[in-house]
């Protein structure tokens, strides 16, 4: 269903990914694992069309992405994918869960009917109380699933995970991925994971391990 | 403090300078405007050493009182947004000059020798500035009063030293103030959340320096037969007024953001109205000057109104008119400036959460909109109470001659409407020339994590 | 074995279902095991018999601690396990050998994360519906295992550096 061939990409003088190829089934949690500087999140950003690579090729549900303009790609992310962060990048100003109903008003969807499909989301990942706080006021891990849940509310075929975990302690951790995991599951939604931690890599079905921007040997 | 003031970067030195470039502006106006209004003292001394008699034949359009009365007002409005750019870069330099200094604080220096040091570098620079100003004047003026014979009288030295002083004192408040908003802690740099709503200090601040400023027209050199009072008084009057009326804006703003985020039903408005909720007191200063200038358009449309159906418009009226109009116009393109450094200043602060959400598929022109409503729901409310206030007071002060005239008042509302268009249009299109700034935060390297 | 009586008296029986309830990751005890040791704290003084009952089957003798047997087990929770001053894992050697014989370390190490990896993946699943019990003993096997892995992680970085020393 997503699948990236040979790709190549340089930042600066940097060579961050050298000949990846990867293949990702529908419904698959996929974990991309390596040391710091070894291109996981670069390969994430190609797949999920945030980045043109220089050559090679990216393929979603046989439609080729790469070569789409930056409107067409930006459109297929807002239908189709979902994307977490490490740290979350909640909008400040706004509450929770106009947060997670922002993309559906960027969807042209009505102010009530986003706003409760938001606080449902809320509800399925534990955090309905922090509904009408701002991210100023949450803990890590409740922002990191309220970010989930931003990134759930449109119903995606694919959510992209960059470093869920990165700056959440391991129980709060545990919740996230958990929460994340569970959710993906449950709805059908293929999960890319980015990690360098081998306990959220453990939730995967498999990992594609990379170092230095290549394959690390084989893709288990 | 000498020494923690050396070490700045190129930038802080280019910042330097364009304070000291607009002190130098702001007291050469001053000057000039005090000068039109020392004409009302009669005697001056030629550069020869004798007594002469003010020639005011020689002096073409500027012979009629009330058009130098106009002229000055056109001048001393210009001082508002160059001391309003002033701050803007006094603040600006704070934010760099405290980063700087972070490391200085981790070894001890309380936030009050770092804040007195601002206060200290904007000080000794306005002051600079100051200086150049009364220097440039003295030269133009000497040379005016060459050429016209002795028809332009001398400000005298004291009333010089009064605008100087005061050019100085605000510059050094503004160093002071600009402190205040951010607060440092030996771990970087962090923005203190204001005070919500308006303070009884609010209200203290718009009465004196309204006062203040009135009383410094009414009496226009004989307050107190001591002459340069009047000009110190306008010049504080101003700023007072200015600070008060800026802390009342924000309240308004931010009024007017709630309701606008909690009744929208589109994500750019409900981004936008949160956004400017949430800075109100920054946005009311970006639109301050925006402000003022609606309100003297509207004001002096208003006070064109009369005028104009009567047909009593002659020549010098026009030229004071056009004068009063082009100097609104420049007014209005500084804050284009001030706006801009705002917008710059605020989408540095979100380029985190706007590359998530392009990311997550939000279009470029989507976030550019977001912009774009900033401004408005910023700058219609300011816009529209300006223009309300402005024709209020015009109308108030020259009651007997509306109620002779009563079309007078279409035009007035007219113009008033006009003005808060032009405001609130100034505005939207600054934050459309902030939309480059913001594709730039967007690119991808921006999802890295620093 | 002390720990569980000092909760209230019981027989033989309980004590060892308890045992492999509460301590699901070690091995089951025997019976004979559970009397052995049962013999051995009456014997030290740490336990007594209590009181015989009938529960529709056979005779069960119920053992309760003593007053020494609960100043004993005060003494065994203060003290500390000592850390392991020595490493004997059999993985290490493994690593170490696989580097010297040159060449062939590559391939074992990634088939050694791929096998670490797969045992996780089946912990993680467990520990999503196990007892508070289970997760524990589960955490503490997925904290090992993922220092093991980071450990190989380690030493194919360091392979380089390591072949080196080994030549000479």
């Amino acid at each position: 269903m997503l699948e990236a061939r040979a790709l190549r990409k340089t930042f600066a003088r940097t060579v961050a990914l050298d000949g990846v190829s990867a293949e990702i089934g529908d419904g698959e949690i996929v974990a991309i694992t390596g040391p710091s500087g070894s291109g996981k999140s670069t390969l994430l950003h190609c797949l999920a069309g945030i980045v043109r690579p220089e050559s090679g090729e990216v393929h979603f549900d046989g439609r080729r992405v790469d070569t789409l303009g930056d409107a067409d790609r930006t459109r297929l992310r807002r239908q189709s994918f979902g994307v977490v962060f490490q740290s979350g990048r909640l909008v400040p100003e706004l509450t929770a869960e106009e947060n997670v109903a922002l993309p559906l008003l960027f969807n042209r969807h009505g102010r009530r009917e986003s706003l409760l499909a938001a606080r449902s989301r809320l509800e399925r990942l534990d955090v309905a109380g922090c509904a009408d706080r701002r991210p100023g006021e949450l803990s890590g891990g409740q922002l990191q699933r309220v970010a989930v849940a931003r990134a759930l509310v449109t119903g995606p075929r694919v959510v992209f995970a960059d470093e869920p975990t990165g700056a959440l302690d391991s129980l709060a951790g545990e919740r996230v991925m958990d929460e994340l995991v569970g959710t993906a599951r449950a709805d059908g939604t293929t999960l890319v994971i980015v990690t360098h931690d081998n306990r959220v890599a453990a939730y995967a079905d498999r990992e594609i391990a990379l170092r230095d921007g290549r394959p690390a040997g084989v893709i288990v | 403090m000498r020494m923690l003031a050396r070490g700045g970067s190129r930038r802080e030195r280019v910042r330097g300078r364009l304070m000291t470039a607009g002190a130098a502006l702001a007291t050469f106006l001053l000057c000039v405007a005090a000068n039109l209004l020392a004409f009302g003292l009669g005697v001056s001394v030629h550069p020869e050493g004798f007594l002469v008699q003010t020639r005011i034949e020689y002096l073409g359009f500027f012979s009629g009182r009330d058009a130098r009365l106009l002229t000055a007002l056109a001048l001393a409005l210009l001082v508002v947004p160059t001391m309003a750019f002033v701050h803007q870069v006094s603040r600006l330099a704070t934010a760099t000059r405290e980063r700087r200094l972070a490391a200085l604080r981790l070894a001890g220096a309380t936030p009050r020798e770092v804040r007195l040091l601002g206060a200290y570098e904007s000080g000794w620079r306005t002051l600079l500035g100051g200086v150049c100003g009364v220097a440039l004047y003295l030269v133009v003026n000497l040379a005016v009063a060459g050429a016209l014979r002795g028809a332009v009288p001398l400000v005298p030295a004291a009333q010089l030293v009064a605008i100087l002083a005061a050019v100085t004192l605000a510059g050094t408040l503004s160093g002071l103030m600009a402190g205040r908003h951010v607060v440092t802690s030996p771990l970087g740099v962090v923005r203190r959340t204001p005070p919500a709503g308006p303070r009884a200090l609010d209200l203290v601040l718009v009465t004196v320096g309204a006062g203040l400023l009135v009383a410094g027209f009414v009496d226009r050199g004989d307050f107190l037969r001591v002459p340069y009072v009047a000009v110190l008084s306008m010049v504080v009057g101003m700023v007072l007024l200015l600070f008060g009326l800026v802390l009342g804006a924000a309240w308004l703003i931010r009024v007017a953001a709630r309701w606008a985020g909690d009744r929208t039903g589109t994500a750019e408005t409900l981004l936008a109205a949160r956004m400017v909720g949430a800075d109100p007191r920054g946005w009311a200063r970006a639109l301050s000057v925006v402000g003022l200038t609606v309100f003297f358009g509207a004001g002096v449309g208003a006070q064109q109104g009369p005028i104009l159906l009567r047909g009593y418009l002659d020549s010098s009226w026009a030229v004071a008119y056009l004068l009063v109009d082009l100097a609104l116009l420049v007014a209005l393109v500084t804050s284009a400036a001030a706006l801009v450094a705002h917008q710059a200043e605020d989408l540095l602060d979100h380029r985190h959460s706007f590359a998530a959400l392009a990311a997550s598929g939000v279009p470029g022109p989507a976030l550019g909109r977001v912009l774009t409503r900033q401004a408005l729901i910023a700058a219609l409310p300011v816009c529209v109470v300006s223009a309300i206030a402005g024709v209020g007071v015009a109308v108030s002060s020259i009651w007997d001659v509306y109620r002779e005239v009563p079309g007078a008042f279409a035009v007035a509302a007219g113009g008033a409407v006009l003005m808060a268009g032009i405001g609130v249009l100034a505005a939207t299109l600054v934050a459309r020339a902030a939309r480059p700034i913001l594709r730039r935060t967007l690119r991808p390297e921006g999802l890295r994590d620093e | 074995m002390l720990g569980l009586l000092a909760e209230r008296p019981k027989h033989g029986y309980e004590l060892k279902r308890e045992h492999d309830q509460r301590l699901p990751g070690a091995r089951p005890l025997a019976y004979g095991q559970v009397y052995a040791t049962l013999q051995r704290l009456q014997r030290d003084g740490f336990a007594e018999v209590a009181e015989t009952v009938r529960e529709g089957g056979p005779e069960r003798t119920v053992y309760a601690i003593t007053g020494e047997g609960l100043a004993e087990l005060a003494r065994w929770l203060e003290q500390v396990e000592t850390p392991a001053p020595h490493v004997s894992s059999a993985l290490v050697s493994r690593v170490v050998v696989a580097i010297v014989a040159g060449g062939a370390a590559d391939g074992y190490l990634v088939r050694q994360r791929a096998a670490h990896l797969a045992r996780m993946r089946e912990l993680t699943a467990e520990r999503a519906s196990g007892s508070p019990a289970q997760v524990l003993a589960a955490d503490y096997a997925l904290q090992h295992l993922d220092a093991d892995l980071r450990w190989i992680e380690t030493a194919m970085e360091r392979l380089t550096d390591l072949k080196e020393e080994m030549d000479a």
